[in-house]
């Protein structure tokens, strides 16, 4: 048993910290100020290759391991959730089901553009009255011709505001329940697609979170992934990828709160000395390391088991829950050693409080983790 | 064509040093570890190079020491050498600079390497030797402290920095040396791409016992921290009492804030 | 003990820095020779003899040239050490003579501490003892750690004549530094912004500074080579030195080329996040503090 990253791991590790430190973490406090992720950011990122990490080289993927995807998101996200989570939703949740489900033809023709950032990617399951229940999809389809005729509505889509690529959930017969789904690529730009709105967020307010309308939306029968009825198990399949992205943007965010919190602790003088010295500021310190690396440990490990082709759904689930956890409780401890300080905005800590709720919520809710991870052990 | 590009792995400069229990050396327990800075310049004016000439020259890059120079080696790769040899060499930081240099001139002499890029010095250990006597040993023109490189026909053109903003242009017949300054150019990141493309690059592995057989001839007798001269006011704490505290200071001991 | 004094020639002049070689062997006790490519009217003024090498035929840098004139020095005076200054011209010389006369070499002496010669390392955080096994030694000294005496009596000037072969290498000429935006020189507030801003959008907290302080903007290397801030603005070795009344650094290491253009400075104040920052040691008063939250205080403060 071995827990030392590779030497190749290190190296990439190093490599997007350094990028990061450049290009991300000077513009973080804009990203969140300006509710937007600058385009020439977006296009960095891209050259650098972090929309395709894990993805096969002969689609213009960079070919490594779900590891290597893991570090990218948690250093990001060290520095900014916001561009953390447009990789995640873009990498995992829609790239990733087309490269499980799709066609050779599908990944060329969309995985492609998607891998080099060509088109940025989302996943279009959550509906008004859909959310825990992806069960309960609404957005119907029918078939005329050689193409699916698509109508409903979707919210709370990451990423849906650059209308590139999105990988969609729809039902041909809502009484069928989860058999009556399948899953569609579609390209965002077409004919019946519109924005409703890109919401306004708490958190990780440099991304697009987007409500879309869906009026006879005609997508080609050719973009159907996998087979009709298919369509659930691709979701929760897909969002088994997703969890561990999400645990990596939670690690990320707690990561930044802690290695400022540590800084801050050792610099700030109150009765004469640091306050690191006070046991009560100490033992946050640690409470906060521990569950940062109980987290770390669990989410390197369900990338593990994905590389190695093992069953990982509980690990995933695990990951997730215990990241995002460690996230929203490490970010509040921030603030609380920072003292008034951390609840001004130039201290960056009350940012990452803000950004470190969602990971709670999408991609299934903490409560949704549990029933995941208590049913396989009641199984 | 072939280039030899010469890099070190040294700690982050923003670590804290310690001696080491020997006091021959920093304690190297919980150091970061990195590229020399002067190398990164190195490796991305080789690799330029190589992107002029098209895919025709093979650049190699080589680094001494322990197993971990491994991760500078496969930076280098990803940022574009072609392949790499690793001197193992466990004990490389107890080597002067008149071994390391023996050392790569051992390996170099019989390669025929038309261009050979080293920093101008390591940001630890700042003894700016090696290039110029690795130049030296194999008997080829070197020039140092380069800021601006070019490549034509056969002949390197260099710009090298001077004191006070003055530059000395040289020109050199290959085969060459030069040792990179700051600011050469703009060492680009690995990509992820360019990572896994590294993996599949060859690192050949020779145990540095093979290449030397000389000794130190300026050996490192101890390594300490500086005493403080002191005399200097510190200011610590909030931020507030320490803009007080500094105005006070300045009224009383300059003429210049009043 | 002989000491063999390598000094320097530019751009038709000895540079002064030659008398900080002098005022090296006079800290030894050691008997000075010294050796120059140059000419008659520039030879160092001090009460030795000196090796003069006619710069008409060997040039103003040709290495291997010089190469030779230091190794014929060598050859007739047999100097227990050959010292250079610790210069684009020192350090790409100097292990060009060890290497042919098979002798160790210390780089860039900052003191001699019981008899062995002390050096920093890692950035000026640490220092090192170094002890050449050799019977002769190279060294070069860190500018102005040892302070330049004035000049003596005329020396007896000896020719040297040297072999001219620039074995593969030719020397093209000199580039002029850039025109000066602002000249440093004569300002009497310097607040200069080092890497520890963070990114070229905070270049105008250290500039309102600056103005606070009815002072002129410098900075650091790297924030010149990241193009954050204009050439003219870098103190330094390669940028200007400096003798303000007052000088801030704000985010610098205080690496000792950087020191070298500020060092002539009344009062310094720097603002590090680091306390064992190397520009602690030269500074008057040393601020623990993020500039990133200090520097507007103060700014505020200041415009009351
Ligand atoms: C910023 C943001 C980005 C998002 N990005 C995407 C995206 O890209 N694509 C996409 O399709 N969706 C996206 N979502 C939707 C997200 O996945 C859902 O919000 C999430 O799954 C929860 O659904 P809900 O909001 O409808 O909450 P509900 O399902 O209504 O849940 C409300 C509460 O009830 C609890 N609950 C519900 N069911 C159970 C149960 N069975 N057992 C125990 N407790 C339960 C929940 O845990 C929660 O506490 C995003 C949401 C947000 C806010
Ligand atoms: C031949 C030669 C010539 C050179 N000439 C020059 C020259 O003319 N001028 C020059 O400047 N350099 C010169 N250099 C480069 C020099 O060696 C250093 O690399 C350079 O001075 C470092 O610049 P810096 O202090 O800005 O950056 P760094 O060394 O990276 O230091 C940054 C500092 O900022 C601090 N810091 C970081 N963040 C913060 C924050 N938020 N708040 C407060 N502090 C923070 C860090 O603790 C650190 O001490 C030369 C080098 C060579 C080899």
């Amino acid at each position: 048993m071995n827990f030392e990253l590779s030497q190749d791991h290190k190296v990439l590790q190093d490599a997007v910290r350094d990028f990061v430190n450049n290009e991300i973490k000077p513009i973080a406090m804009q990203i969140d100020e300006d509710h937007a992720i600058p385009d020439e950011l977006v296009r960095k990122m891209a050259e650098m290759g972090f929309l395709g990490s894990y993805l096969p080289e002969e689609y213009g993927g960079a070919g490594l391991d779900m590891l290597s995807y893991a570090i990218v998101i948690e250093e990001v996200s060290k520095a900014c959730g916001s561009s953390g989570v447009l990789i995640s939703a873009h990498t995992s949740l829609a790239c990733g089901p087309i490269d499980t489900f799709g066609s050779h033809e599908q990944k060329q023709k969309w995985l492609t553009p998607l891998n080099t950032g060509e088109k940025i990617g989302c996943i279009l399951l959550t509906e008004p009255d859909a959310g825990s229940d992806a069960g309960a999809v609404t957005t119907s389809y029918r078939k005329e011709g050689d193409e699916y005729v698509v109508n409903g509505s979707k919210i709370f889509i990451t990423n849906g505001g650059y209308l590139g690529t999105g990988v969609l959930f729809a039902t041909s017969d809502k009484s069928l329940r989860h058999k009556g789904i399948s899953a569609f690529i579609v390209d965002l730009q077409s004919p019946g697609i519109s924005i409703l709105k890109n919401e306004n967020k708490m958190g990780i307010r440099g991304t697009y979170t987007t409500a879309f309308a869906l009026d006879d939306v005609r997508i080609p029968a050719e973009n159907l992934l996998g087979e009709e009825g298919q369509g659930f198990k691709i979701a929760m399949d897909t969002l088994n990828g997703g969890r561990v992205g999400i645990a990596a943007q939670a690690l990320g965010i707690a990561e930044g709160a802690f290695e400022r919190s540590l800084d801050y602790s050792k610099e700030r003088k109150q009765f004469g000395k640091a306050i690191s010295e006070l046991q009560a500021i100490q033992f946050k310190l640690a409470d906060m390391y521990s569950r940062i690396e109980t987290s770390k440990l669990m989410t390197y490990k369900a990338a593990w088991m994905k590389d190695a082709k093992l069953e990982y759904s509980m690990e995933s689930a695990l990951c997730k829950m215990l990241a995002s956890e460690a996230a929203t409780y490490v970010t509040k401890e921030a603030i609380q050693i920072h003292g008034g300080y951390g609840f001004i905005c130039d201290y960056e800590v009350e940012r990452m409080y803000r950004d470190a709720k969602i990971t709670e919520i999408y991609e299934g809710t903490n409560e949704v983790q549990r029933v995941v991870i208590s049913k396989q052990l009641l199984r | 064509m072939k280039i030899l590009v010469c890099i070190k792995q040294v700690p982050d400069m923003e670590s804290r040093f310690k001696p080491a229990a020997d006091g021959l050396w920093f304690d190297e327990t919980d150091l970061a570890w990195r590229m020399n800075e002067y190398d990164e310049y190195a490796v991305e004016q080789a690799v330029q190079l190589k992107e002029q000439l098209g895919k025709e020259p093979e650049l190699t890059v080589l680094s001494i020491g322990s197993d971990r120079v491994v991760e500078a080696i496969k930076k280098a790769l990803a940022m574009g050498a072609d392949r790499a040899t690793h001197i193992q060499d466990a004990a490389a930081q107890q080597k002067d600079p008149w071994q390391i240099a023996s050392i790569i001139t051992a390996y170099a002499k019989d390669k025929d390497f038309d261009l050979i890029f080293t920093g101008m010095q390591s940001q630890d250990r700042g003894s700016a030797q090696v290039g110029v006597l690795v130049a030296e040993l194999l008997g080829i023109a070197s020039a140092t402290t380069v800021v601006d490189f070019s490549f034509a026909d056969g002949v390197v053109s260099v710009k090298r920095e001077l004191e006070g903003g003055i530059k000395g242009l040289v020109s050199l017949q290959t085969p060459a040396l030069v040792t990179c300054q700051l600011g050469l150019n703009v060492p680009r990141y690995p990509t992820l791409p360019n990572i896994m493309k590294a993996k599949k690059k060859e690192i050949e592995a020779i145990a540095v016992d093979s290449l030397l057989s000389e000794q130190a001839i300026a050996p490192t007798a101890q390594v300490y921290a500086p005493v403080r001269k002191g005399g200097g006011i510190v200011l610590e704490g909030d931020v507030g009492d320490m803009v007080q505290n500094l105005l006070g200071i300045l009224k009383e001991k300059t003429a210049v804030v009043v | 003990m002989k000491v063999l004094l390598v000094c320097e020639y530019r751009e038709g002049k000895l540079l002064d820095t030659s008398y900080e070689l002098v005022a090296f062997a006079d800290t030894l006790g050691a008997e000075k020779v010294a050796v120059l490519v140059g000419d008659e009217a520039a030879v160092p003024q001090l009460d030795a003899p000196v090796y003069l090498a006619d710069v008409a035929l060997c040039g103003e840098y040709n290495p291997a040239v010089h190469k030779a004139a230091v190794l014929a020095a060598v050859e007739k005076e047999q100097p227990d050490y050959i010292v250079f200054s610790h210069s684009s011209y020192g350090w790409d010389l100097a292990p060009r003579v060890a290497v042919a006369l098979k002798v160790g070499q210390v780089t860039e002496v900052v003191g001699i501490v019981d008899g062995d010669f002390e050096v920093g390392c890692c950035n000026a955080k640490m220092r090192r003892k170094v002890k050449p096994t050799t019977a002769r030694a190279v060294l070069t000294l860190q500018a102005g750690a040892f302070a330049a005496v004035a000049p003596q009596a005329a020396p007896r000037v000896e020719r040297l004549e040297v072999a001219i072969d620039g074995q593969g290498l030719t020397f093209v000429g000199y580039e002029a530094a850039e025109v000066k935006v602002v000249d440093l020189t004569k300002a009497e507030v310097i607040v200069t912004a080092g890497r520890g801003v963070g990114k070229k959008d905070n270049i105008s907290l250290i500039a309102d500074l600056a103005k606070a302080m009815g002072g002129e903007l410098g900075a650091s290397r790297p924030v010149v080579d990241a193009e954050w801030v204009e050439h003219s603005h870098q103190v330094g070795t390669t940028g200007q030195s400096v003798s303000p009344k007052l000088y801030v650094a704000c985010g610098v290491s205080g690496a000792i080329q950087h020191l070298a253009g500020m060092k002539k400075s009344d009062f310094v104040v720097a603002i590090n996040k680091d306390k064992d920052a190397p520009i602690g040691e030269m500074a008057d008063v040393l601020v623990v503090a993020d500039v990133l939250q200090f520097v507007p205080v103060l700014t505020a403060q200041l415009q009351g």
